[in-house]
């Protein structure tokens, strides 16, 4: 019931969200001072396609009944279609969704598994030499830019170890991709009982998910490393130690209480590791949405740009939103 | 002991301020360094960053070029000097832009509160939904990629963060006895936001000016890198990096490499640099470290 | 023999300066009291004066950079302070438990009451979880709980301030302990509940036989509750006697000035004195540390001064007080 109950209050505050970013894509094609039927056509567009676009956005209309419009569009799955390809942009955006949370999913699951450990590990026992070196690592990883670090991978593994494949895509070139299940070509490839294009994948994936992840490393160390020293210096700690509790329980006491802030950090964190993607996406030709998102933005390509901005905020709704069914299952206070 | 007590009061501090924060004195000593090679690019460099030879393209590191040649023969070495000039020309602009723009809005929301200040913080939230690399794309796509648009960019991204810490220490301070003395001796609320309140809420911001300025130099370097930013062949790292990125592939490193350690340097240097001063001026912070 | 006897604690803040100069702040400066089984001792005196720093340094919680640089702590005839870390830890919260001051923030968020207390009894005593669990109920139901086995399942976020103290309380008895430290422990409780929780401690030590030990800034606490009395300044216990004794005829400037600005003596409620800043300990004066702010100071101030006993167990540190 509490789920419910923390559902229907998310969506209160999704909708005027949801809201405020249409309006500012909407507002973005309207108020840059171009003509919106050239911005969203393209500059190859013909009279055929410019008329098309034209019509269907009622601009005889006063604004609000345009934007009414572009709203109506959008709810029934209407993004408009991309003057690159000429295609729609939903069904881009969807062709594409599964190759970038393949990426991050691997990257940040990887990144967690390594992050939290060595925070912990140094909260508790700080300032000795082990947290001295997971400080100056995550300083590190938040310096290195992530395009290098494609780009120093690739020198290194691809052109002078010659152990991994080079960074053109999600699966050897002389390889058909697997038949669509997932959308992921390690699992599908996996379910299709294709080794060599799972294992084709599987090398494609390592690079570019190890930068993900070495990325996303950085942030999640140094703040578990201050979640779990908050909790160690709090009251219910510095009391259990008068207790008399076992070190092993205070340990395991320290645990519990840090994995709900750790858990909702990470979550905050995936969305701005979009961008991370997106830069690892663009150094190994990845394919993937955040690749998409780049070239649009660059190009101008206005209605893909909408799009695909839309799908960032959804995605770091639905984030939010699992973030928050964790928080509410775990955590007491919350009911 | 007694050696410390002969030695002058500012060498003890120094040392004094190296012993609680080691990464404080790592990230001035990094700045510093970079600072001198900015300030003395002209006389340090052995070549004109943007002298191409054509004839001598793609040289290995050695000889005459310590760290070779680029694709147009421009020597590298020069070059990579010569982009501190431009991290330090982008980082300091956007930085004030940010405080310009984040500290006045924090100290206006924090104290007004009421419809101004939730708008602001919604929007802020909403601002938050995408990585900030994106947008400063977007911005500086639509608006031409010009430096005063990139440092305009990076520093109006930034403000929210200077807007937030101000405006967190607004709060805490509206009630305290001093404002409200301030507030029943009849002083405008213009004199009370900047003399009564402004200089004890400039710390928490001060304490953000060396992590913002990493920012603004890694930005501005991955904008350049895709090729939105600074344009080549201006000597800016980011923009190296991407005329070195087709020859890494092709054994080439040393046109990508050079500015990329450059890079890493500086953003490093300052996030110590920010880490330490956070450290050093949020005594709460250290306390939970101990 | 006392059931805890103290003597000449020393204990030291050791920290370096922005200056990279080692500052040392004298926080405890010779403390030294004994307690008997039965008894309640009331430790009181202004904030920073050292009370809880007294407790926290007997039981080895102490954490860097504060240090204890001499003395002894007997506890049943063994050093305290001279014990390895694991045996500490097996005495505390069974021979010696401790009470604190914000009960809602020190119990675990995450563990509903009774499994607190069953895991607390399970550490030291071993047994049964079923075991741990009527035991359990049983200090809950003996601290005047209503419907303990209910009460089991609430988490510490459901619990009001007063509910929390009584549930820090049994923690603290789950084991039998022989020696209870409570520390303010009805701090920023509401006038009534502080009674209730202060009858409750009293009753205890009566009916059980074990020590108590109040730290408190509170005279009126120590003059309802107490039997003994010890009042620190500056690191050092000044005064120390019978709680009615010390009342009648404060002898140590300072106590006289603590007890004359209580205005109403035995109302319960938070006291303050007045009368000067608190000491620096970092800079201690030689000599009697209250010299600056005592109105009887003279040249002989600057000396240590001995401890005068005045009869019946009551001592005060004082060059101005004759036997």
């Amino acid at each position: 019931m509490p789920i419910g109950r923390m559902l229907a209050r998310r969506l209160v505050l999704v909708v005027p969200l949801l809201f405020v970013i249409l309006l500012g894509t909407f507002m973005l094609v309207r108020l840059s001072g171009q003509d919106p039927v050239g911005l969203l056509a393209g500059p190859t567009a013909t009279a055929a396609e410019i008329e098309l676009v034209r019509a269907s956005l009622a601009l005889d209309q006063p604004i609000w009944v345009q934007f009414g419009v572009y709203l109506g569009k959008v709810v029934q799955g209407d993004l408009g279609a991309s003057w690159l390809s000429n295609r729609p942009v939903l069904a881009e955006i969807l062709e594409r969704a599964p190759a970038t949370l393949e990426l991050m999913l691997w990257g940040v699951l990887i990144g967690a598994g390594i992050g939290i450990p060595v925070g912990l590990r140094a909260a508790f026992r700080p300032d000795r030499a082990f947290d001295q070196f997971s400080r100056f690592f995550s300083l590190l990883g938040f310096s290195v830019p992530t395009y290098w670090l494609g780009l120093i991978m690739l020198f290194v593994f691809f052109y002078l170890l010659e152990w991994a494949p080079p960074g053109m895509g999600r699966i050897s070139l002389f390889l058909e991709p697997p038949p669509r299940v997932t959308g992921s070509y390690l699992i599908d490839g996996l379910i299709a009982a294709d080794w060599e294009v799972a294992s084709s994948a599987a090398s494609q994936l390592i690079l570019p998910v190890l930068c993900v992840a070495i990325i996303c490393a950085a942030p999640i160390i140094k703040q578990t490393r201050a979640i779990a020293l908050e909790v160690l210096a709090s009251d219910y700690i510095r009391y259990a130690r008068a207790q008399g509790l076992p070190k092993r329980e205070i340990r395991a006491m320290a645990l519990r209480n840090s994995a709900t802030p750790i858990v909702t950090f990470i979550g905050t964190e995936i969305t701005g590791l979009v961008g991370t993607t997106s830069l690892i996406e663009y150094v190994f030709a990845w394919g993937g949405l955040g690749q998409y998102g780049l070239s649009a933005i660059i190009a101008g390509d206005f209605a893909a740009v909408q799009g695909y901005v839309l799908m960032l905020a959804l995605f770091s709704v639905l984030v939010f939103l699992v973030v928050d069914i964790y928080v509410t299952l775990t955590e007491p206070r919350a009911a | 002991m007694s050696a410390t007590i002969a030695s002058p009061r500012w060498v003890r501090r120094i040392g004094g301020i190296s012993r609680r924060s080691p990464t404080l004195a790592a990230g001035v000593f990094i700045i510093l360094g970079f600072a001198v090679m900015a300030v003395l690019a002209p006389w340090i460099a052995p070549f004109d960053p943007e002298f191409a030879q054509p004839r001598n393209v793609l040289a290995a590191p050695g000889g005459a070029h310590l760290m070779g040649t680029d694709g147009n023969g421009m020597d590298v070495f020069s070059r990579v000097i010569a982009g501190a000039r431009w991290a330090f020309g982008i980082a300091i602009p956007a930085v004030l832009v940010g405080l310009l723009a984040g500290v006045p809005l924090g100290l206006y929301t924090g104290y007004r509160g009421g419809w101004f200040d939730e708008i602001a913080m919604r929007f802020f939230d909403a601002l938050r939904v995408f990585p900030s690399i994106i947008l400063a794309l977007a911005v500086v796509a639509a608006a031409g990629p010009s430096l005063l648009n990139v440092v305009l960019v990076i520093g109006f991204l930034d403000s929210p963060v200077f807007a937030r810490v101000v405006r967190a220490e607004v709060l805490a301070l509206r009630h305290s006895t001093f404002v409200e003395s301030a507030v029943s001796a009849g002083n405008p609320t213009w004199r009370i936001l900047f003399v009564h309140i402004l200089p004890n809420a400039l710390q928490g911001a001060m304490a953000q000016t060396a992590v913002r300025a990493a920012w603004a130099v890694r930005i501005s370097a991955t904008l350049a890198f895709l090729g939105v930013g600074i344009q080549p062949p201006t000597p800016e790292w980011g923009a190296m990096i991407r005329q070195g990125a087709e020859y890494l592939v092709t054994g080439q490193w040393w046109v990508g490499v050079f500015p990329g350690i450059a890079l890493i340097l500086m953003v490093l240097g300052l996030n110590m640099l920010g880490d330490g001063l956070q450290d050093l001026l949020d005594p709460r912070r250290k306390a939970a470290t101990r | 023999m006392s059931l805890l006897r103290v003597e000449d604690l020393h204990t030291h803040f050791i920290s370096r300066d922005l200056d990279n100069q080692i500052q040392v702040a004298k926080a405890l400066n010779g403390v030294s009291f004994s307690l008997d089984a039965g008894r309640i001792l009331g430790l009181v005196g202004e904030t920073g004066a050292g009370k809880s720093l007294t407790a926290t340094s007997i039981m080895g919680l102490l954490r860097p950079p504060a240090r204890i640089m001499g003395g002894r702590a007997l506890f049943q005839g063994q050093d305290l302070l001279a014990m390895p870390d694991d045996d500490l830890n097996a005495l505390r919260g069974r021979d010696i438990a401790l009470v604190v001051q914000s009960p809602k923030s020190s119990l675990d968020p995450l563990s509903r009451i009774g499994d607190q207390l069953i895991r607390i009894r399970r550490a030291h005593r071993g047994g049964t979880a079923s075991e741990a669990r009527e035991k359990a109920i049983a200090t809950l139901g003996a601290l005047g709980i209503p419907d303990p086995a209910r009460r089991m399942q609430a988490w510490p976020h459901e619990l009001s301030g007063g509910m929390a103290q009584r549930v820090l309380i049994a923690l603290a008895l789950m084991n039998e302990p022989r020696l209870l430290i409570a520390d303010e422990p009805t701090t920023g409780l509401d006038v009534t509940v502080q009674a209730q929780i202060l009858d409750l401690l009293r009753d205890l030590v009566r009916r059980t036989g074990i020590a108590a030990m109040i730290i408190t800034h509170d005279l009126g606490v120590v003059a309802h509750y107490c039997d003994e009395m010890a009042v620190m300044y500056a690191g050092a216990i000044v005064e120390s006697g019978p709680v009615r004794q010390v009342f009648r005829r404060p002898a140590h400037p300072y106590t006289v000035n603590l007890i004359g600005a209580t205005p109403e003596r035995l109302r319960l409620g938070a006291t303050r004195t007045v009368g000067g800043p608190p000491p620096n300990l970092k800079a201690l004066p030689p000599g009697c540390p209250y010299q600056d702010r005592c109105p009887q100071a003279g040249a002989d101030c600057t000396m240590v001064p001995p401890d005068v006993p005045l009869g019946e167990g009551h001592v005060a540190r004082c060059h101005r007080v004759a036997a």
